[in-house]
């Protein structure tokens, strides 16, 4: 059984007979409880009833039955989404945190499609923090990069990816979550539009900037799993009514796609060898047939205060109750983050939400009606080490954590699709990625023009490591 | 006061000013509600 497995040619193998949905699960878990305690990727293994699973879709394909495209394939999901039968802590103490009777529709769709459900992934407590730093379950570790950390607050979402323990998975993005840890261990990430995919039975942090969203090695393995989750959804009110994107269409490649770089904010304050990645795949792209402008964007700085505050109110809302009884459970950076929240005035959340609306709608009139994507740097800086990411007092660690995420957040007021590509890597090996920005719902270019790079280069094609 | 304390309360002015200084210009008319709107408008059926 070879560990080279990506989600398509795991599914055309299954589909074929080659390999079954049982030995791929238990190749997983055996991976698993290898490195398991090494990357600390997993909160909770669910061997026993992926085993079952997996033995049950082997049986219906003996006999003829394929549930769907992803019949067999093993997934995990970031402890924030409720699966049934599992424990969702959410990064917290407590093995209970998130409690209610839906559960993930986005995991719920993952599994009509076919997957093994294999368990639930180590993150940032409650989704705050974009190292992946965990003070009860472990740090996560870089499978690409040992020392550095893997990215949060989907770190064991990467890591997990990263290193062959699970084919694909769930994590979601409030201010980067998916994007820092897909590029800070070389996998790919989608944070989806706004309301294309359910956020229903998965922990809230902020109502107004959650997204779910997947991860995988490669871009058609991240649109396989997007065209399973996304669709509109009764048990979420902003879940959009859109019927889910068609993606044939993203193997047509770059040619005759109007590609903005922009020359403000993104490119400011940037490490060598990150901005060398992106210059070096924007002129990639110009060789690929795409027509690459350099462009002022309407400035995004205003978007991060907005975005805080919002963020800060929805979570010291959301997860109050803890704050008041429990404070001291908490990491001292997401205790004092989620404080901020309480003591912002109702008028200034609401103003936060009036300027994310202008914002949103001079954004996307100025930026597109020039260009049809944006292609921008997802981090200023690779993989920290895990000692410079914890470094310093509390206050010191949550300007770093501004800095590190600055070039996501963005994005996440804006509500725009955005991907993290892998582009590289820096002289000492530690993973680079580009983020590629699409239309409000137009995932499929995106995908279209991540799939162009793809095919040029080796950057998604690395095993799983370590080995 | 301690540190911790003296964190929050920096960062609860700080943000109030930003949004302060953002938010002075808005018109009355825009509403919380014009994100939804604003993702909508600028999808491609709607913008190609």
């Amino acid at each position: 059984v070879t560990d080279d497995w990506t989600i398509a040619s795991l599914a055309e193998a299954i589909a074929g007979g080659r390999i079954s949905p049982l030995e791929i699960t238990r190749e997983c878990l055996d991976r698993t409880a290898r490195l398991g305690p090494r990357l600390r990727a997993f909160i909770t293994v669910d061997e026993e009833r992926a085993l079952a699973t997996a033995r049950t879709l082997t049986d219906e394909l003996a006999s003829g039955r394929r549930r769907g495209p992803l019949h067999g394939v093993p997934l995990a999901y970031k402890d924030l989404c409720r699966i049934a039968g599992l424990p969702t802590s959410c990064g917290t103490a407590t093995a209970n945190y998130f409690v209610t009777d839906i559960e993930c529709t986005a995991v719920v769709r993952l599994r009509a499609a076919g997957a093994v459900t294999l368990g639930s992934l180590n993150m940032s407590e409650l989704a705050v923090g974009p190292f992946g730093d965990n003070a009860h379950h472990g740090d996560v570790e870089n499978p690409r990069s040992p020392g550095h950390c893997a990215g949060g607050s989907s770190s064991g979402s990467a890591a997990a990816v990263a290193a062959g323990l699970a084919l694909g998975t769930l994590g979601t993005d409030t201010g980067g979550s998916i994007r820092l840890p897909a590029a800070c261990c070389g996998v790919v990430g989608l944070k989806p539009t706004y309301g294309r995919v359910s956020r229903a039975g998965v922990m809230p942090l902020s109502w107004s900037l959650d997204h779910v969203g997947p991860l995988a090695r490669t871009v058609g393995d991240v649109a396989l799993l997007l065209e399973a989750i996304a669709g509109h959804d009764p048990h979420d009110a902003t879940s959009s009514r859109r019927p889910p994107p068609r993606l044939a269409g993203i193997d047509d490649g770059a040619r005759g796609m109007r590609v903005g770089v922009p020359e403000n904010f993104f490119f400011e304050g940037l490490a060598p060898a990150v901005e060398g990645a992106v210059r070096g795949t924007v002129g990639m792209l110009e060789r690929l047939g795409a027509t690459v402008k350099w462009m002022r964007v309407p400035d995004p700085a205003p978007l991060v205060g907005a975005a805080q505050i919002i963020s800060s109110c929805e979570g010291a809302t959301i997860h109050g109750r803890l704050l008041r009884e429990r404070p001291d459970e908490l990491q001292p950076v997401v205790r004092t983050r989620l404080d901020v929240g309480l003591h912002v005035s109702a008028v200034d959340y609401l103003q936060a939400m009036r300027v994310r609306s202008r914002a949103a709608r001079v954004f996307i009139r100025e930026v597109f009606r020039e260009v049809d994507l944006l292609v921008a740097p997802v981090i200023p800086e690779p993989a920290l080490l895990w000692v410079e990411a914890k470094a310093g007092s509390p206050g010191e660690v949550a300007r770093r954590m501004g800095r590190f995420s600055r070039l996501t957040r963005p994005l996440n007021a804006l509500g725009l699709p955005a991907l993290s590509l892998p582009c590289g890597t820096s002289p000492d090996h530690r993973p680079l990625a580009v983020q590629i920005v699409g239309r409000p719902f137009d995932e499929a270019s995106v995908l279209r023009l991540a799939r162009a790079c793809e095919r040029e280069t080796a950057w998604t094609s690395a095993r799983p490591s370590p080995a | 006061m301690d540190e911790r304390e003296r964190q929050v309360t920096t960062a609860v002015a700080d943000l109030a000013a930003v949004i302060e200084r953002v938010g002075a210009d808005l018109s009355l008319a825009e509403e919380p509600s014009g994100f939804t709107l604003a993702l909508e408008a600028g999808s491609p059926t709607e913008s190609q």
